[in-house]
């Protein structure tokens, strides 16, 4: 016989009494973030004058994004978008490269099971690049290595760094034991491990987790453009400046097509190194 | 290139099989060094030396000032920083909330057919193709420059990628539960919400979370363009104020932090 | 009463795994399909609540065409069968209650399940179900800190909370081990006789078919070759179902001639 610990049997009266009062919390939970929502929007003043030119103003955007600026989008030169699409690809690239090449001895440097205690400076170092915004490291570097795409290289390759590394400590750390325990036991150093015992169960992780991070750095290679650190960012902003929408619509275009195809041979590559 | 063969001392003959690592890793360095013909160096303009002036005006008082300015100045970023947080914080959450029904739609093992889950699918990339930026211009063309069109534009990146991350979830989801309440007559949302949702939500706070921060810091980008937050301070005093932006820099530093922390506090609540 | 008429099931890949079945179920029965892996009997199981619908014939259930019926009715037939499966499908993370609750889902509109707005009817008839098979005290508990037997009486649970006709019970005791084997089976005995609810299971072991069902459905390649009360079964019949001698594989405990002499 069941009983529950005031010594009465247990009946579905007293668990139906029991329930716990989860409902409470979650509507509670719900009005509260609801409010904060709401709240969030206030300060804002939408002038009535944009409004009543709503219609028009769409009109006037789908327009100009309908008739995209031809000369701009398929012209040689170096100020026209097929170039500045180069340049950001070539951005995120080198950029890319340069993260990763930075990020391998801190990654190993913050992997627990390889430096033990030490880890932490390793982890401290990331957490700080990391949270350094990209845009204002790269309003940083302009003062440094002037405008221009060199700048946005170096933004993505010391920005990238905080992630890669990171991601890099995180497959150390997952990897088998095995076989380093069997480098301990035939007498090899430190350096012997990492080479023989660690990097080549880690390697097919570290490409992925690059590739996985050069697909993010060719978007965030077009924004540093914002601040004139190359790439197709530049005329975006000054397009946005002016609503010249149909320049905005071509370099849209690029955007669109090089981030789609840098997402399928990067998935492509991604699969074949599993 | 040659293959490395061996010959042992008891005659045995082994030829080591060829690898092409050589080989992909001269196309890697072919071309990095072939986006330096879309990079240009000028080596006149580099002056690594101001490495160390800027970072001394960044983090330490203009001249003239103490200490005790250079922190009374944080404490004067308030206002900024709480319009950067609501504007991260309501635009995740209405982000977050639209997720929901677009993830399920995207989700293979629970829509089952093509026509619906591939379109989806194809508009989800799309959206996240968009440059921010992008979304922000026009949303400011019928809205102004404000905290709305900050919280519209978060709002759309966060729909994009969190719908990504968490249809990707949901298609590794244990997919018994939902067989079971179909098998009692429950439709697919039915299924869904009692079966899959739950299975997904520790990993959906998570995923909201980390879109939270994300937001934050993408937030000193709108403000670059003027659509609100800490970013515009930034943009009023970069060049001019350097250790107004050290301080900034300072505070967003604590807050993201505070937020990873928060972020991993609520994980280890949910496990 | 379930009944079916020259039943045929094609899979896309052209495999035939039901051929041409014919068969009735009367209410009340309890019935043990057996026959090897990859005879059709989870098919012919599923066929019944169309979790996999046929190609060719009629499944009749309480007077209702399965294999007619879309979207709504299909549904609210489903929801007055329940289904038991061998991984519980339980959702490890929600509470005992939740999930014996989530069995009621069919009984209402899709927006109040949506915020989770059960009436206190449907709670009280969930907890019921609970305190039938026994679990009461564990409503409030997460269903992962059950073991193994427990979860599948939740599960059992969740389909007595439908108050069905009929439960249909897929390997239900196939990753239990032996002790909790046989409690299950006995919740399922008791199901059948206080209740009066028809069973119908797929069964791996030949004596706890024997032992518990009254009637056996011997399956092989998609047809059925055996069908009669456990009285009739002899060893011939078991070899013949299974094609082959009976191994120590196919049995939980009792010795063969144990089962077919008692």
């Amino acid at each position: 016989m069941k009983k529950n610990y005031s010594g009465e049997r247990l009946t579905v009266a007293i668990q139906l009494k029991r329930q716990p009062p989860k409902w409470i919390y979650n509507t509670l939970l719900t009005i509260v973030v609801f409010i904060l929502v709401i709240y969030s929007f206030s300060g804002t003043v939408i002038s009535a004058d944009r409004l009543n030119n709503f219609w028009p103003s769409l009109r006037v955007m789908i327009k100009g994004f309908l008739n995209p600026n031809l000369k701009f989008l398929f012209g040689l030169d170096d100020a026209s978008i097929p170039y500045l699409t180069l340049q950001t690809l070539a951005i995120a690239f080198a950029g890319t490269l340069i993260a990763a090449i930075f990020a391998l001895p801190i990654g190993f440097l913050s992997a627990r099971n390889v430096t033990g205690k030490a880890s932490k400076i390793g982890e401290i170092i990331l957490i700080a690049i990391r949270t350094f915004p990209e845009i204002i490291l790269a309003l940083i570097l302009i003062r440094i290595f002037g405008i221009g795409a060199l700048t946005g290289t170096l933004t993505i390759g010391i920005h990238s760094v905080g992630m890669l590394g990171k991601l890099f400590a995180e497959s150390i750390e997952n990897m088998d034991r095995g076989p380093i325990e069997a480098l301990d036991a035939v007498g090899a150093n430190i350096w012997q491990k990492i080479r023989y015992g660690i990097f080549p169960q880690v390697l097919p992780d570290f490409l992925s987790i690059t590739l996985y991070r050069f697909d993010i750095n060719v978007r965030s290679a077009t924004i540093l453009g914002v601040v004139s650190a190359g790439g197709l960012g530049t005329p975006l902003i000054f397009a946005t400046r002016e609503w010249d929408w149909p320049t905005l619509s071509s370099i849209l275009i690029a955007i669109i097509i090089m981030v789609v195809s840098v997402d399928i041979i990067s998935s492509k590559l991604r699969e074949k190194l599993v | 290139m040659a293959r490395e063969s061996f010959v042992l001392t008891n005659g045995k003959v082994v030829i080591k099989p060829r690898t092409k690592i050589w080989l992909y890793t001269a196309i890697v360095l072919v071309l990095f060094f072939a986006c330096f013909l879309v990079i240009p160096i000028d080596f006149r303009t580099i002056r690594l030396a101001q490495v160390s002036v800027i970072l001394e005006k960044l983090f330490t008082p203009a001249p003239g000032k103490t200490w005790g300015d250079y922190f009374a100045y944080m404490l004067k970023l308030d206002q900024p920083i709480m319009e950067t947080i609501r504007m991260s914080f309501a635009g995740t959450t209405i982000g977050a909330a639209l997720c929901l029904p677009f993830a399920f739609l995207c989700s293979r093992n629970i829509v089952k057919s093509k026509w619906i889950y591939q379109p989806t699918r194809v508009f989800m990339n799309f959206l996240r193709t968009l440059p921010t930026l992008v979304v922000v211009v026009v949303v400011a063309f019928f809205f102004g420059f404000n905290v709305f069109t900050a919280i519209i534009a978060i709002s759309i990146f966060t729909w994009s990628i969190m719908t990504k991350m968490l249809y990707e979830t949901i298609e590794t989801v244990d997919m018994g539960p939902f067989e079971a309440l179909e098998a009692c007559g429950g439709n697919k949302t039915k299924a869904f919400s009692y079966a899959v949702f739950p299975q997904v939500m520790p990993i959906y706070l998570s995923y909201f979370i980390y879109t939270f921060e994300i937001n934050v810091r993408s937030s000193v980008v709108l403000g670059y363009v003027g659509a609100g937050g800490i970013g515009v301070v930034i943009n009023e005093n970069i060049g001019i104020y350097y250790d107004r932006v050290g301080a900034i820099i300072i505070v967003l530093f604590v807050l993201v932090i505070a937020i990873q922390l928060f972020s991993s506090w609520v994980r280890s609540k949910l496990q | 009463m379930i009944k079916f008429t020259n039943v045929d099931k094609f899979y896309p890949n052209g495999f035939q795994a039901l051929k041409n079945v014919n068969l009735e179920i009367n209410d009340g029965e309890f019935v043990a399909i057996i026959g090897l892996s990859g005879a059709g009997k989870s098919t012919l199981l599923r066929a019944i609540n169309r979790m996999h619908p046929i190609s060719n014939g009629d499944v009749i259930v309480d007077g209702e065409n399965m294999s007619k019926l879309e979207g709504k009715e299909l549904r609210m037939m489903r929801s007055h069968i329940g289904m038991i499966f061998q991984s519980f499908n339980l959702v490890k993370r929600m509470s005992v209650f939740k999930n014996v609750l989530a069995g009621r889902v069919a009984f209402h509109s899709t927006f109040k399940t949506l915020f989770g707005l059960f009436p206190q009817e449907d709670k009280i008839i969930a907890l019921e179900a609970l305190d039938k098979m026994g679990i009461l005290e564990k409503a409030f508990v997460r269903a992962d800190q059950l073991s193994g037997g427990q979860q599948q009486r939740v599960a059992l649970a969740r389909a007595l909370a439908q108050n069905p006709s009929i439960i249909l019970a897929d390997e239900p005791v196939a990753s239990l081990d032996p002790v909790t084997t046989i409690q299950v089976m006995e919740d399922f005995k008791r199901i059948n006789t206080e209740f009066k609810i028809t069973i119908v299971a797929n069964m791996h072991h030949v004596d706890l078919a024997m032992q518990y069902a009254h009637r056996i459905i011997g399956i092989k390649d998609g047809i059925i070759v055996f069908d009669g009360p456990v009285s009739k079964v002899t060893e011939q019949i078991l070899e013949m179902i299974y094609g082959r001698k009976l191994t120590h594989e196919d049995i939980l405990e009792k010795p063969l001639g144990e089962i077919i002499n008692g």
